[in-house]
């Protein structure tokens, strides 16, 4: 899979650009401050939805315009055109210009794994962002997760504004309960599944870019420990004084340990960076495993951060994404420059919101 | 809007009105507008009267819930119809779909919408105690709400009410569309038809 061709318009700091991409290995050069990520954000955009920088779509319109657009050419089995608009009052998704009613249909026209300075975050902050970490794959592995997701999302807002109302209506509650218990049960199992295949993939990541000696777990801790509806039960005062839900897999874990110590309070910021990469290698290996094919790899400036040796575990990954019909596209400056990377490399120009070979 | 500018006053309200309309965008509602105002005028009075008319004798029954004319309507009066089977929908629109299919000849029951919190709708909302006025005399009732978490939650709410007072409550099945291959049923489809399989008799 690979993105053939780039559409922007009033994109952050570009203006217009189309551009032709074949497959392989893209770096993109240039100062700081000149468009680089942004590329790279546009990109992700159109495989996720979402901004790598968690922002909303609003502040990423170029300065003093009503909306931007994102579009692109998917080339893979077959080829694909992916329309992206947003404005104040509009937005618009097509695919081969059909709109796009439901998420499940577009989700895995393209696929990408990106890495950016944010994915430290994944340690260092909250578990909602290691939950968001596993959904996103399940989300590009298993078609029926998102609407599973989703409802389970609603069934746990509905939950919560019953239990803020008095009285507490105890049947509807009931009902409701019932039907958040059957959708929890159902993520709780996919990402249980999950973990047995994750799990080895995100330690033989870090085995092989992490100095000698460090050991790391990983493991999936769901707040429920055997019977969802009977935990449930037993937090029945304290979920009403609170007027929410306590317990169920919006409040999961993904813990991970550094030498027996959680990483987020006790590894060095070095160690952080290098567990986040760990992350992300074992998703895009994930992916490739499960789909046949590589993703699309984003990588952004992460190369700068690591040393020569950490440099070459990327490599063996960076090899089988840009073999084939495989793409990836990397940032960077003159200054961190990795020597190492072959010879096979198209090497593109960004300045000021203009991109040239 | 823009465009509305250059449209004499009376023609942009008519869009207004028209554009408020399901299904209606502000280029279709632009579109009839002005093919209203250029239609010979004895046209638009049949178009108008038939609108009126139809309003004002349109009504919801006051047994069940569906549109009709007479109280009460034809479902509930014809003896034809299984008097013992009541099949419960969200809409009024739902019993014409349910009709559509041939399948059910029983009395209906319209609920009026689901039980939804985040939407401010509570079962008082919704008509079950007219349900339950009705209980005696059926001995199925048949749940054909819609498959969201508030229509099942709503679902499991009635069969927990209504089961209490000793009537058999069942619900659709969900499965695969009929007359069509595996390829056109989308995975979560698939997968609850999957759930709910049967042994072939």
């Amino acid at each position: 899979m690979h993105l053939g061709h780039l559409r922007l318009r009033d994109f952050r700091n570009f203006r217009r650009l189309d551009a032709d991409f074949g497959p392989g290995f893209h770096v993109l050069l240039g100062r700081n401050a000149q468009g680089k990520t942004n590329l790279l954000e546009a990109v992700h955009l159109l495989a996720t939805l979402r901004s790598f920088r968690g922002v909303g779509s609003a502040a990423m319109v170029r300065h003093g315009q009503p909306g931007w657009f994102v579009g692109g050419r998917v080339v893979a089995t077959a080829s694909h055109a992916i329309k992206l608009y947003w404005s104040k009052n509009e937005r618009r998704l097509t695919l081969d210009d059909q709109p796009i009613r439901k998420l499940t249909d577009y989700l895995g026209t393209l696929r990408t794994v990106a890495f950016c300075t944010e994915d430290l975050q994944l340690i260092k902050g909250a578990g909602r962002g290691r939950r968001r970490f596993l959904d996103f794959l399940l989300t590009q592995t298993l078609p029926t997760y998102l609407p599973l997701l989703q409802n389970y999302t609603r069934a746990v807002r509905s939950r919560n504004a019953l239990l803020k109302k008095r009285p507490i209506d105890e049947a509807t509650l009931e009902s409701f309960t019932h039907e958040m218990v059957k959708l929890g049960n159902e993520i709780m199992t996919r990402r249980r599944t999950l973990l047995p295949e994750l799990g080895p993939r995100i330690t033989a990541a870090h085995a092989r870019i992490a100095p000698d000696g460090e050991e790391l777990s990983v493991e999936y801790q769901p707040r429920v420990k055997e019977d969802f509806a009977a935990e449930l039960h037993r937090m029945r005062d304290r979920e009403r004084a609170l007027g929410s839900t306590l317990l169920g897999p919006h409040r999961d874990e993904l813990s991970l340990q550094l030498n027996h110590k959680p990483a987020a309070d006790f590894a060095s910021e070095g160690q952080k960076r290098t567990l986040a990469i760990s992350l992300k290698l074992a998703q895009a290996e994930h992916l490739a495993a499960t789909h046949g094919a590589p993703p699309i790899l984003l990588i952004d400036d992460v190369m700068g951060e690591l040393d020569a040796p950490r440099r070459q575990a990327f490599l063996p990954l960076l090899n089988q994404c840009t073999q084939g019909r495989g793409q990836v596209f990397m940032t960077c400056t003159e200054q961190n420059w990795p020597e190492e990377l072959g010879e096979e490399l198209q090497k593109w120009e960004v300045t000021d919101g203009e991109l040239k070979r | 809007m823009p465009m509305m500018n250059s449209l004499p006053e009376p023609v942009a309200a008519l869009v207004g009105a028209l554009g408020q309309l399901p299904g209606i965008g502000p280029r279709s509602a632009e579109r009839l507008a002005l093919h209203l105002v250029q239609s010979e005028s004895g046209q638009v009075q049949q178009l108008a009267d038939a609108l009126l008319t139809a309003r004002d004798r349109i009504q919801l029954c006051e047994t069940c819930g569906a549109l009709t004319e007479h109280q009460p309507c034809a479902f509930c009066t014809d003896d034809r119809r299984d008097a013992a089977t009541v099949c419960v929908v969200e809409t009024a629109v739902d019993v014409i779909n349910v009709e559509k299919s041939g399948a059910f000849k029983g009395r209906y029951h319209v609920l009026g919408g689901k039980i939804s919190p985040l939407n401010g709708v509570d079962p008082e909302d919704l008509r079950i105690a007219e349900l339950e006025g009705r209980l005696t005399g059926f001995n199925e009732i048949i749940l054909a709400l819609g498959t969201d978490v508030e229509g099942d939650a709503t679902s499991n709410y009635l069969a927990q009410r209504l089961g209490k007072q000793g009537v058999t409550v069942t619900r659709l099945a969900h499965g695969l569309p009929a007359g069509s291959g595996l390829e056109y049923a989308d995975d979560l489809t698939l997968s609850r038809a999957l759930e709910g399989r049967r042994e072939l008799q």
